[in-house]
């Protein structure tokens, strides 16, 4: 039977749902859940982006399994494991390396801009709060500009990421990508990029 | 910041489709988009709670948790809501 990944609230929880999920005992999985309306949803790490929470866990899918845009499908899945790599901490990580990301984009953009002043200023922070308030300053004339537009975009994923909303942090910075590289197709390439960091802070096999 | 993806809905959406979307009423793509705007957004995710306990709440009562005076009381109001819309 296919194994794929899950995300649930605390708990074993599942987020839409409020459904919790029986927990492997040792090394024996979960009892096998199998909703009324027969549909059980789980990802491929490429998914991963879409649905962050806050437990990642390995599930057992029965077949037949169905592949949709962002999420797998099927009748049944029981939990296998706990994927431990994935806690509070990670979460943090991962909001702040997309954070970053959006505020390389920007300072890339503010160079083609000429205004490498804004853009050298905006590249040196290290930490999120410095990375915010110093794009929140920029992105005031964000109507106007291209650079600072995405300055507004980098204050706002910034600030969601030292907050701990890793998934917000990260969907700002894909939209950010669009702005950034002018193609609607940047949303997903930057999404791709996304699930290979969690994969690799993880520990999964990156497909 | 303008530059969402055309297939997100905002909050106002969300909010219109949420009964649909506890009754499983909603079309799987729908539901997912849903699904993805919760996982973004702390506002309709605690509205989303608050709706589940309201539900859960008044599975409980029973007729008789109500008393006559409060029930004439509200079907006044309602009534006065009524007429006002």
């Amino acid at each position: 039977m296919p194994v794929a990944l899950k995300f649930l609230a605390a708990g074993r929880v599942s987020p839409f749902g409020g459904r919790r999920w029986p927990e492997p005992f040792g090394d024996a999985p979960g009892h096998w859940v199998r909703p009324a309306g027969g549909e059980v949803y789980a990802c491929r790490v490429i998914d991963l982006p879409w649905w962050l929470e806050a437990e990642l866990w390995e599930v057992e899918l029965e077949d037949p399994v169905a592949t949709l845009e962002c999420q797998l499908l099927a009748p049944a899945g029981r939990l296998m494991r706990r994927i431990q790599a994935w806690d509070e901490a990670a979460v943090l990580e991962y909001g702040a390396a997309c954070a970053l990301r959006a505020r390389d984009f920007a300072v890339n953009v503010l160079r083609e801009e000429g205004r490498t002043t804004e853009a050298e200023t905006l590249a040196e922070p290290g930490e999120l709060d410095g990375v915010a308030r110093l794009a929140r300053s920029l992105g005031a004339d964000a109507v106007r500009r291209r650079g600072a537009n995405l300055a507004a975009y980098v204050a706002e994923s910034a600030a969601r990421a030292a907050q701990g909303a890793g998934a917000a942090a990260a969907n700002i910075a894909a939209n950010a990508a669009v702005v950034a590289r002018r193609h609607p197709a940047a949303f997903g390439v930057e999404r791709e990029w996304q699930a290979r960091w969690i994969a690799r802070r993880t520990g999964l096999a990156q497909n | 910041m303008s530059a969402a993806r055309p297939e997100d809905i905002a909050c106002r959406e969300v909010v219109e489709l949420l009964t649909d979307f506890l009754e499983g009423a909603l079309d799987r793509k729908t539901r997912t988009r849903v699904e993805q705007h919760l996982v973004l957004c702390p506002g309709c995710t605690e509205y989303l709670r608050q709706f589940r306990l309201t539900i859960a709440t008044t599975r409980r009562l029973a007729k008789t948790d109500l008393p006559d005076r409060v029930k004439e009381d509200l079907l006044d109001a309602f009534r006065h809501w009524r007429q006002g819309a």
